[in-house]
């Protein structure tokens, strides 16, 4: 059986001639139906790109992209994508700012009201589905964003940085939903961060990016149970996962 | 918004808070005016050089059937060409962002334009067109015409590339796209160029009418001065003050209604 998603020799340039930036790869690498794959790598190593060269939003500069068994050659519509900055429009209220993925998809708004619901309340912003974006912190926008992302049930999802503005317990508290909700109905999860700590408690693997250009330094089966509470955080597995990373990372002197 | 209606202060207490916030502001306007008045006086200034407010507003009053009736006449050249302005210029500025043809060839040309001093046509489009209301409407569509289709352009194609991206993410056709999402997050930089445009509109209309007119406030404050009277020059003045007022007041006014989610807006709420 062939992979959900199967990224062969991709790379990306930016720009040509002498001003070329030479961002990433050339990258293989094949994500499994189901799985829950983080993109670890420290700042500008390419993981935005990929995330949205695997969406078809950005043109490979070489290489192949397939998607369930197709090339992608432009945006995908039949996935889920949380960008790294949010895109939460400003004359919506939160609800407003979910309905209008269902909107802009053609899909009856009517029909989703429990499912807005449902998604407002796993992020605990049932009280502030009638603010504007203004009104909130930017931990809550991002989480009012990841509604957005999700509200048309995608069975693919990319998320940039999803919790990057969150204060650490929020974090530690959507995590949990997050694994929840992926345990529970198992989607495909590309998850982009570069939190060790985050990309091995949330995955199944986890793709180590090196510094520009980006390659796939190793990807890395984390081999712990689901859930991954505080008891597999705290096992000493789990810390040697985090310490063989950290030393990947030591040996580019990114720390 | 999501403010209950009795939380709301009453007018009493918002003028009250009105006036704490500004009356350094308030005292040197007041002030500016006796100043004015006294030193009329004081200085031995000539009436026919410069007249104190109070004869101002004496003198204006005597003569305020046609001084509303020039106020309607320039503020119907200015509401015609400013309106016109706006009709034509951002259906047009959203056509050159949108089409790369144009783009490449008349927006350079209205940004080689922009840089001529419209006013510069007026003594033109007078001879041309005579002493009526036309050539005055033209010069004040002028002069608004560009400012809204430049910022109209600006606008249109300055959406983020995030959001450029989320719309492309969910394969929406070009027109959701343009209702949903490009024209209300457009909208903003439009109001930069209205607003603009209705702070010179009045200015070209007065000038028009100082080239060549037989009617307006333009052709009254230069007839008043012409006959040794600043007082009725003044009143003039206050008058096209007013309109400029008045039309930049409705802009402002639709602008909150339009788009009351914005920063420049929710900012200058109290
Ligand atoms: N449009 C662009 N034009 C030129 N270079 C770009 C462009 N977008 C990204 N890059 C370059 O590509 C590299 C990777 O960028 P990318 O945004 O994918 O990094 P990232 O890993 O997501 O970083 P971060 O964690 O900071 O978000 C960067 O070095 C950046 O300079
Ligand atoms: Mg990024």
């Amino acid at each position: 059986m062939t992979s959900l998603i199967e990224l062969t020799a991709v790379s990306k340039t930016f720009g040509s001639g002498a001003d070329a930036v030479h961002a990433f790869g050339p990258v293989d690498l094949a994500i499994e139906d189901g799985e829950f794959i983080s993109f670890l790598g420290p700042s500008g190593c390419g993981k935005s790109t990929l995330m949205l060269m695997i969406a078809g939003l950005l043109e490979v500069s070489e290489g192949d992209i397939r998607l369930a068994g197709q090339t992608v050659a432009g945006p995908r519509t039949d996935i889920g994508i949380m960008f790294q900055d949010n895109t939460l429009v400003p004359w919506r209220t939160v609800q407003g700012n979910i309905e209008l993925q269902l909107e802009m998809r053609g899909m009856p708004v009517s029909k989703h009201g429990a499912r807005i619901d449902m998604l407002l309340d796993s992020v605990h912003l049932k009280d502030f589905a009638e603010r504007h974006p203004y009104e909130l912190s930017g931990g809550m926008q991002q989480r009012a964003a990841f509604c957005q992302a999700m509200v048309h049930d995608p069975k693919t999802m990319l998320l940039d940085e999803p919790l990057g503005k969150l204060d650490a317990m929020t974090r530690e508290s959507i995590r949990k939903d997050l694994q929840a909700l992926w345990m529970q109905q198992r989607p495909t999860v590309v998850f982009v961060t570069h939190s060790i700590e985050e990309a091995v408690q949330l995955s199944s693997r986890v793709a180590v990016i090196t510094p520009r250009p980006g390659r796939i330094e190793e990807v890395i089966p984390i081999d712990l149970p689901f859930p991954r509470d505080l008891d597999v955080k705290n096992s000493s597995e789990f810390a040697r996962y985090v310490r063989d990373i950290q030393e990947i990372f030591r040996g580019y002197g990114v720390i | 918004m999501a403010m209950a209606s009795s939380d709301r202060p009453g007018l009493f207490e918002r003028t009250g808070a009105w006036v704490q916030r500004s009356w350094m502001f308030i005292a040197f306007f007041v002030g500016f005016f006796l100043f004015w008045e006294w030193s009329v006086e004081l200085f031995d200034i000539p009436r026919y050089i410069l007249t104190p407010p109070s004869l101002i507003v004496a003198k204006g009053w005597a003569d305020i059937d046609r001084l509303i009736y020039y106020t309607y006449v320039t503020g119907l050249e200015t509401v015609i060409g400013y309106v016109v302005a706006l009709l034509v210029g951002l259906p047009l500025g959203l056509a050159i962002s949108f089409s790369s043809i144009l783009r490449r060839t008349i927006y350079p040309f209205f940004v080689c334009i922009e840089m001529v001093p419209k006013i510069a046509f007026a003594p033109l489009f007078i001879s041309w067109l005579g002493f009526g209301l036309l050539p005055k409407v033209i010069i004040v569509f002028l002069v608004c015409f560009f400012p809204v289709v430049l910022n109209a352009i600006l606008a249109f194609n300055s959406l983020s590339e995030e959001l450029t991206r989320f719309c492309r993410s969910t394969g929406a056709g070009a027109w959701t796209t343009f209702f949903k999402i490009r024209l209300p997050a457009a909208m903003p930089q439009c109001f930069v160029g209205f607003k603009y445009a209705a702070i010179n509109a009045t200015v070209g209309a007065a000038i028009a009418e100082f080239i060549g007119s037989d009617e307006g406030l333009g052709f009254y404050i230069q007839i008043v001065t012409g006959n040794m009277r600043p007082d009725l020059a003044f009143a003039g003045i206050f008058f096209l003050t007013l309109l400029g007022l008045a039309l930049f007041g409705c802009v402002t006014l639709a602008e909150r209604l339009l788009i009351p989610w914005h920063i420049s807006v929710r900012r200058s709420r109290p």
